[in-house]
């Protein structure tokens, strides 16, 4: 008996908490749904259909048929691999040596480099973009300053060729997020034990030893993060592009985003084929994300 | 934990309350057609949507000020946005299906008029009974109609022309007559030698504009779309070759000072690093920027395709017109076009004098402020000339896709310079933009 009745106060108990509980995140629940899953949901039915503007109408699969030999579309996803496969390395690589170098308690300054190297984070991605549309600039304070220097002796195209219009988007996306994923991984070095260094310095481990064996080992998770973010980041491309050279010389630098953005409101909206590009994207991060974690990730 | 979630919370709400805080500014913006009560009466509030502050919102408060005159009640707002947040804002708006935030009159550039009009039926209001489009320059009723009705009000005018560096041209041995009336191959092969005599190019050019092809096409009465506005127009179009290989002749002449945007543009305007620039007359008042120049310009009339039969020396770039959206206040609206860009002559006088607006309303194309010498371009009458050009613009359809063309073309044109056989690059565009706007 006694035990019966208070198994069924317990029951009551857990039933009130969850009550409480589900109560809390109802709203949050709600919102989600209505803000994020209605309009994904939306997007996907729109992605299905075709047409200018209002006049649109079911076409079944001929967008996503439509997708895989549409020149631009194709020109967009490489210029797209390219930045990804280019700039997250050499960020991930970048921000992992500057916050070891960061990290060493014995360089002065150490607060004012951490925040010179953050601080492009925190600027307006329009207001920079435009700021390296001038730097690069044909008789901008880039090429002026390597010729000066000897380096170059006639100015670099830097905007108006295709090959070099992608390496100064490259160099323009890595200067804005280095800083980003440093402080990711200064965090993450604050909670490796000292002690593990001095045994393995005691044992006549050198720097470069310590680093791939114990530094990096201990980042693994923060790696993946940075570098799942970093892909999902690149993949939405846009500010710079748009800004900086406006996805041209050509088709040269256009990235997915900036293609969709063309599609619905550069060229006579089309909404649906737009959603459909828009699919593209959400199916690649998919893709790539369990790519990621297949490759880095615990096994556990 | 708890902290985090009492964040969250407050954040949702403070979130809601923007939103609806948002929400309830728009009627405010839009003015009181949304009231819907008083529709039909003359006091309604509307609200004008354009861009350039130094054109069209100055053109705006010229007509509202003429407006207000005989109409005193009038309450018009003019709000200005950028044109491609104009775009962005009908498309979504129109799409929404609410009508709520939307202006009663809206600016529109003509290469994109047709897209609007074609893709939100009823959306636009018919001005057919408030205006004569027989009234306005024969070219600007193609992208300003649909299927006989006209829904735009024609504003100004993209006449092209020629702006000249006389003494260049002098130093290359050559006179203003010698350039008059010229073809694009002669213009090349003067090109040479102004670049050889002087070491300045002859134009200016940004490979991501092919602004140089829709002139010379257009001069040709060709576009890149059919007659219907439907169909693209780019294999077997003979202007277009034309105009792709002429390019090519330039560009590969050596004769071409590259930029990458507006900005470079009128600085090699202005520091004198071209001899000539082929474009639309509303580059006047950026080419008079530079004062120190005076005297040393004039404007001739813009070169002409040589193979093409029909190609004169008039054509046309960009341009824009007025649209008035089927909501509440729309005959308010008409009223105000109509009364003002619709028949006013003597408002036209004032544009051209204060604003430097060259209009497309035939009645309004002479008159004092028409025939006034120009002392920056060596006291020709350039109005009078622009006005003459406007009347030669060959007619077009620019259709519904002008933009996705060419951004098409733009691609295939660094083909074709790289060595592509021109059939070959007009081929895979066609293919190309075939399956864009089907």
């Amino acid at each position: 008996m006694l035990t019966m009745k208070a198994d069924r106060t317990g029951l009551s108990i857990r039933a009130k908490s969850h009550l409480t509980g589900w109560s809390f995140i109802l709203i949050a629940v709600v919102m989600i749904a209505v803000f994020y899953f209605y309009p994904m949901v939306q997007a996907l039915i729109l992605s299905f259909k075709t047409g200018t503007g209002s006049n649109l109408s079911f076409t079944g699969w001929d967008n996503y048929v439509r997708l895989l030999s549409d020149k631009t579309f194709l020109t967009a996803l490489t210029n797209t691999f390219i930045y990804l496969i280019v700039q997250v390395p050499i960020m991930i690589i970048l921000a992992l040596f500057i916050s070891v170098l960061l990290n060493d308690s014995k360089l002065k300054f150490r607060g004012f480099f951490r925040t010179a190297i953050f601080l492009p984070c925190v600027t307006s991605l329009v207001a920079y973009s435009v700021v390296f549309k001038y730097l690069f600039a044909a008789d901008g304070l880039v090429n002026s300053l390597l010729m000066k220097l000897s380096i170059i002796h006639e100015p670099i195209q830097w905007i108006t060729d295709p090959f070099w219009a992608k390496i100064t988007i490259i160099i323009a996306i890595t200067w804005r997020w280095t800083g980003y994923n440093m402080i990711f991984y200064l965090s993450a070095l604050q909670n490796i034990d000292s002690s593990i260094y001095e045994a393995a310095r005691i044992d006549g481990a050198s720097s470069f030893r310590q680093f791939t064996k114990i530094t990096v080992p201990m980042l693994k998770p923060i790696i993946l993060f940075t570098s799942i973010t970093s892909t999902i980041g690149t993949l939405q491309l846009f500010d710079e592009v748009m800004n900086i050279t406006k996805g041209g010389p050509g088709n040269a630098t256009l990235s997915i985003s900036q293609y969709i953005y063309n599609l619905s409101f550069k060229y006579t909206a089309d909404f649906g084929y737009a959603a459909t590009v828009s699919y593209s994207i959400v199916v690649i991060i998919v893709l790539l994300s369990i790519l990621q974690f297949k490759v880095a990730g615990d096994k556990k | 934990m708890k902290k985090v979630l009492a964040l969250f919370l407050s954040c949702m709400v403070l979130l809601a309350g923007c939103s609806s805080g948002g929400g309830g500014k728009e009627p405010a913006v839009s003015g009181g057609n949304s009231g819907g009560s008083d529709s039909g009466s003359k006091a309604e509030e509307i609200t004008i949507w354009a861009w350039d502050p130094a054109f069209n919102i100055a053109a705006l408060n010229i007509a509202k000020e003429a407006y207000s005159k005989k109409n005193p009640d009038a309450k018009i707002n003019i709000v200005e946005f950028a044109q491609a947040d104009i775009i962005q804002k009908l498309n979504t708006g129109l799409n929404s299906g609410t009508t709520k935030g939307l202006p009663n009159i809206v600016l529109i550039e003509d290469y994109r008029a047709q897209g609007f009009l074609q893709s939100y039926p009823d959306a636009f209001y018919d001005l057919s009974g408030t205006i004569r489009a027989e009234d306005f320059a024969d070219y600007k009723i193609g992208p300003t109609s649909l299927d006989g009705k006209q829904y735009g009000v024609p504003f100004d005018s993209g006449v092209t022309g020629m702006y000249v560096r006389k003494d260049y041209i002098e130093q290359a041995g050559y006179t203003l007559d010698d350039l008059k009336n010229i073809d694009w191959k002669q213009y090349i092969e003067i090109g040479k030698v102004i670049k050889e005599k002087t070491g300045k190019d002859i134009i200016t050019l940004d490979p991501n504009d092919l602004g140089i092809i829709r002139m010379m096409i257009q001069s040709g009465g060709s576009w890149y779309l059919a007659e219907d506005g439907k169909t693209p127009d780019l294999a077997g179009n003979a202007a277009l070759k034309e105009a792709f290989e002429l390019y090519k002749e330039m560009m590969e002449a050596n004769v071409v000072k590259v930029n990458a945007d507006w900005s470079q543009f009128i600085a090699n305007i202005n520091n004198g690093d071209v001899a000539t620039v082929p474009t639309g007359n509303w580059i006047t008042p950026s080419v008079k920027a530079e004062a120190s120049q005076a005297g040393q310009w004039a404007i001739l009339p813009i070169p002409k395709l040589p193979q093409t039969p029909n190609s004169v020396h008039a054509t046309n770039l960009g341009g824009s017109s007025w649209y008035v959206m089927n909501i509440p206040g729309a005959e308010t609206a008409a009223d105000f076009l109509a009364e003002t860009f619709g028949s006013d002559v003597e408002m036209y006088q004032n544009l051209l004098t204060n604003v430097g607006a060259i209009g497309t309303l035939k009645a309004a194309a002479s008159g004092e402020a028409y025939s006034k010498p120009d002392d920056f371009f060596g006291g020709q009458q350039i109005v009078n000339d622009f006005a003459a050009w406007t009347a030669e613009i060959p007619k077009v359809n620019y259709g519904i896709s002008t933009y996705a063309i060419e951004d098409i073309l733009i691609v295939e044109m660094q083909n074709y310079l790289n060595g592509k056989s021109i059939d070959q690059v007009l081929s895979d565009a066609q293919a190309q933009a075939e399956a864009q706007v089907k």
